[in-house]
């Protein structure tokens, strides 16, 4: 079975470094003024690498069987159906929220 | 994925295991006392912990349905008032959908039956097991406390802006809720971990029996929707502490946020309901048809389509809600998507019988009442999901008789069909067939007269959760009244029967039924491990043309526990020794 | 640590009865947690989903309100966690390793940067609560002009808050854990129950990674 991986030291803490480095860009890229979509495209952006790095080599899915990466998956797509059948809704309302 | 077996490297041997008849060691009268019960972690005496809990709550739901159709004898006030009445149906919902129907067969039947289908002697969590159940318990009293507190108007849906505002005591019964959904999560995630990585040697995929394929999906629709109810309700009673405002609409929120939350759980958690009834019935058609199931597939992957499905049609319990067009019209289209896999169940089914050499027992007669009452339920939910029908027939009585169709036509019909099925496994007794076929007839005929009415009263305008109403609906509403007594009638009689075998019924052998699958290989109680040997599997669940002993084979070896030095391969030849 | 690796490869006290070897065990709890952590990606789900919705309405509101929210505090806060992830990291190697000592210290290291995060979001609740920007109905602050700057700081104070939540749960489990491992029930075959917290503990931090940028990080 491959849930025994035993990472060593050195790559562990450079994984680390490399998560600190991405979130000093995250913080930078605000010093630059990016145009409205893009910035938060951007910083999405960075904030899934980082994600993603921490899922597949702190939490060893890298390793590890598919079917845990598959759960993973499945746990994100099933959040963007929630907002994204949502926002089908309130994004073409024609009156956002109903005064009363 | 990996099963328990290992490399298949030298060859085991396999020998057949005949159950024992009528044990006198079985896990109900091994470690007993009430404290061995409560703190159990075996899976069949918290199932039957379940059941015993599922039934008291199903009587106190009953009950006040009986008094809500009472009320509504006469047009105007009858007895009570019309804060209590409002009361009332917001706890016979509230009681039957969260304490009854989403626990019924998943937490009540499946804890029981699923280890000992998947050949193993446990669930894969037998504490975080135990915790669920008392989790289920703690939600139970929160919720009681809302009663004896107060009580609760705002209907089970718990729609804001209402249940922000409202008296009586909302946060009690939200938090009970939202403790409950930790109990569903949990057995969610120990029956998806079960069924991944604890089948005996031999049990595929592809011979894994349809009902676990069943509560595999339900399991995954626990998982993946309670927690959003979670969130909203948690959301919900931070409403009521701190006032939000994210779905007040006096502080700047939208409350129809809050329906798309809460229907993204509520609307799976229908389907939570009825998908682990049809695992019930599909084993309970192939047992009494003795004949291998139409369709395997067709069937287990329908029960994954459903419940993947599930999760795109929440917004048809919104069409007059204020939603966009768009969004009405996608979820008017994707409804009709769910009609699909249903229907590929039921002619499944209906082509396992064909053919078949039909016994009629009472599972099976209550499988067939099944199969009526849920098509009549299905159909109509087709008619609901048309948008424009849906504007006209939206929360009228139209819609009641649909979900009741669906939920006690279909659902309670399953779960009674299970439990006269598994009965004589879980106590070694049988019941008396004639009385049980007796009040299922009792309950067939109650039923349809309770809700058939409802139908057209609904379509003919009646609103549902109205305290009046006008005179031309008197002689309906009487009649559904008469009938919710009749199915009051048959329940009493089902209490007596099942009451009477438990303590004096006649001993039932180890497979009464004649069926195939694993857990009727096991004595009747089953032991208090299930199984003193590892069950090894050759044959589909369902292979009715091949002799019993094929179906009763284990490794040879005694030495089946921790870590045995020898490796697993199913393949051997079959060597029958008993 | 002075058993040799052939009584530790030996060691079955741990097996449940209902599995058949310390692997398939190993394999079914951390799939039951990753399953667990599903429910919890969805727990939070709700509330971004809420986020997104407002935020798709009102976006001026999010580019004014964060505004509010100390970005050096969230840079720091994000970098204690992510220092946490990887102590977290270091202890399960040290467990697999057979190191019981550096298990227990690399566990303390983590709860230390636990209770620092948990101590920075304290000043930060306190000074905003101070100024009035308090949740909801209790909004007094007039220091925006938007009229919906209750609902972003309620949102704020759901998702901060139930994220601070789950950091305390960590700290309560990886204080329990110190505890078994000092009773020295951890060694290199059995060691799931640091395994499993881990993954909860990294969890929390991808929940932070995404919750920082979205609230302190919007001009």
């Amino acid at each position: 079975m491959s849930g025994h991986h035993i990472s060593s030291a050195k790559f562990l803490w450079g994984i680390g470094t490399a998560l600190f480095i991405l979130t000093f860009i995250t913080v930078a890229v605000t010093w630059i003024n990016i145009p409205d979509p893009w910035n938060v495209v951007v910083a999405i952006f960075i904030a899934v690498v980082k994600a993603t790095i921490v899922a597949l080599f702190f939490m060893n899915l890298w390793w590890d069987s598919q079917f845990n990466v598959m759960l993973l998956i499945t746990s994100v797509v099933f959040f963007l159906l929630l907002v994204g059948i949502t926002l089908l809704d309130t994004l073409y309302r024609s009156d956002p929220i109903p005064s009363f | 994925m990996a099963t328990s077996e290992a490399k298949p490297t030298n060859k085991i041997q396999v020998r057949r295991y005949k159950p024992e008849e009528y044990p006198e060691k079985h896990y109900l009268n091994e470690e007993t006392g009430i404290w061995a019960w409560m703190t159990t972690v075996d899976h069949k005496k918290i199932g039957l912990m379940y059941l015993a809990s599922l039934a008291f709550f199903f009587f106190v739901g009953g009950m006040l349905a009986l008094v809500l159709r009472t009320e509504l004898l006469t047009p105007a006030r009858s007895f009570m008032d019309a804060d209590v009445y409002n009361q009332i149906f917001t706890l016979h919902g509230a009681i039957m959908v969260f304490f009854f129907l989403v626990p019924s067969v998943p937490a009540a039947l499946g804890n029981f039956i699923l280890p000992l289908q998947l050949g193993c002697k446990d669930v894969a969590f037998p504490r975080v097991n135990l915790a669920s159940f008392y989790i289920y318990v703690i939600g139970a009293v929160f919720t009681l406390i809302a009663i004896l507190t107060g009580g609760v108007d705002t209907g089970w849906t718990f729609y804001t802006p209402y249940s922000a505002t409202t008296g009586g005591n909302v946060m009690m019964m939200t938090l009970g809720i939202f403790i409950l959904g930790f109990s569903s999560i949990l057995t969610g995630v120990n029956f998806i971990t079960t069924i991944h990585k604890l089948r005996a040697p031999g049990m595929t995929w592809n011979k894994l029996p349809l009902n676990m394929w069943a509560l595999y999906a339900t399991s995954i629709i626990q998982v993946l929707a309670t927690p959003v109810l979670a969130i909203t309700l948690l959301l919900l009673t931070m409403e009521r502490v701190l006032s939000i405002g994210i779905f007040d609409p006096a502080l700047g929120g939208d409350p129809v946020l809050y329906q798309h939350f809460f229907w993204f759980y509520s609307h799976p958690a229908v389907y939570i309901m009825i998908v682990p009834g049809f695992g019930v019935i599909s084993e309970v058609i192939s047992t009494f048809s003795r004949k291998i199931i139409f369709g395997y597939w067709a069937i287990a992957i329908s029960s994954l389509a459903i419940a993947f499905i599930g999760f795109l049609v929440w917004g048809h319990h919104m069409f007059t809600a204020g939603q966009s067009s768009l969004a009405n019209m996608v979820f008017s289209f994707l409804t009709f998507l769910v009609g699909i896999p249903t229907g590929i169940k039921i002619f499944n089914w209906v082509a396992t019988m064909y053919r078949g050499s039909i016994d009629m027992k009472t599972p099976m007669l209550y499988a067939q009442i099944f199969l009526f009452q849920f098509m009549i339920g299905g159909f109509t939910g087709i008619m609901l999901g048309a948008l424009a029908v849906d504007i006209h027939l939206h929360d009228t009585y139209y819609v009641v008789a649909h979900f009741h169709y669906v939920m006690m036509g279909g659902m309670v019909m399953a779960f009674l069909a299970g439990l006269h099925y598994w009965w004589p496994k879980m106590f070694g007794k049988m019941y008396s067939e004639k009385w049980a076929k007796f009040s299922a007839i009792i309950i067939f005929i109650g039923f349809n007269m309770t809700f058939l009415p409802q139908f057209v009263m609904g379509s003919q305008g009646m609103p549902r959760r109205y305290f009046n109403y006008i005179d031309q609906f008197q002689s309906f509403h009487q009649f559904s009244t008469i009938g919710s007594y009749i199915i009051g009638i048959g329940f009493f009689i089902m209490f007596g029967y099942l009451l009477y075998s438990f303590f004096r019924g006649e001993k039932a052998a180890a497979n009464p039924w004649g069926s195939r699958a694993l857990e009727w290989q096991v004595s009747s109680p089953p032991p208090l491990h299930n199984f003193e040997h590892t069950p090894v599997i050759i044959n589909g669940p369902y292979d009715y043309h091949k002799p019993m002993s094929e179906f009763q084979l284990g490794i040879a070896s005694k030495h089946n526990g921790h870590h045995a030095g020898e490796k697993v391969d199913i393949s051997t030849t079959v060597k029958d020794k008993a | 640590m002075a058993q040799t690796s052939v009584d530790i490869e030996h060691k079955t006290d741990h097996i449940q009865h209902h599995f058949v070897d310390s692997d398939q065990q190993f394999e079914s709890s951390k799939l039951g947690m990753w399953i667990f952590l599903v429910t919890e990606i969805l727990f939070f789900g709700g509330l971004f989903a809420a986020y997104i919705v407002y935020r798709a309405w009102y976006p001026e509101l999010y580019l004014e309100a964060s505004t509010e929210l100390n970005a050096f505090w969230g840079t720091v806060n994000t970098a204690v966690l992510i220092g946490s992830s990887l102590t977290v990291a270091m202890a399960i190697r040290s467990a697999q390793l057979n190191q019981i000592k550096g298990l227990i210290y690399n566990l303390y290291i983590t709860i230390g940067l636990a209770i620092i995060f948990m101590v920075i979001k304290f000043f930060e609740y306190a000074e905003k609560l101070e100024k009035g920007i308090a949740p909801g109905a209790y909004y007094t602050y007039d220091g925006l002009e938007h009229e919906k700057a209750n609902i972003f700081f309620s949102i704020y104070y759901m998702m901060t808050g139930l994220h601070g939540l789950h950091v305390v749960i960590g700290i309560g489990l990886m204080v329990w854990l110190v505890i078994k491992a000092k009773k020295k029930v951890f060694h290199s075959g059995y060691y799931t129950p640091v395994e499993i917290t881990g993954l909860y503990w990294h969890l929390v931090d991808v929940i932070w990674i995404f919750l920082f940028p979205l609230l302190y990080l919007i001009d």
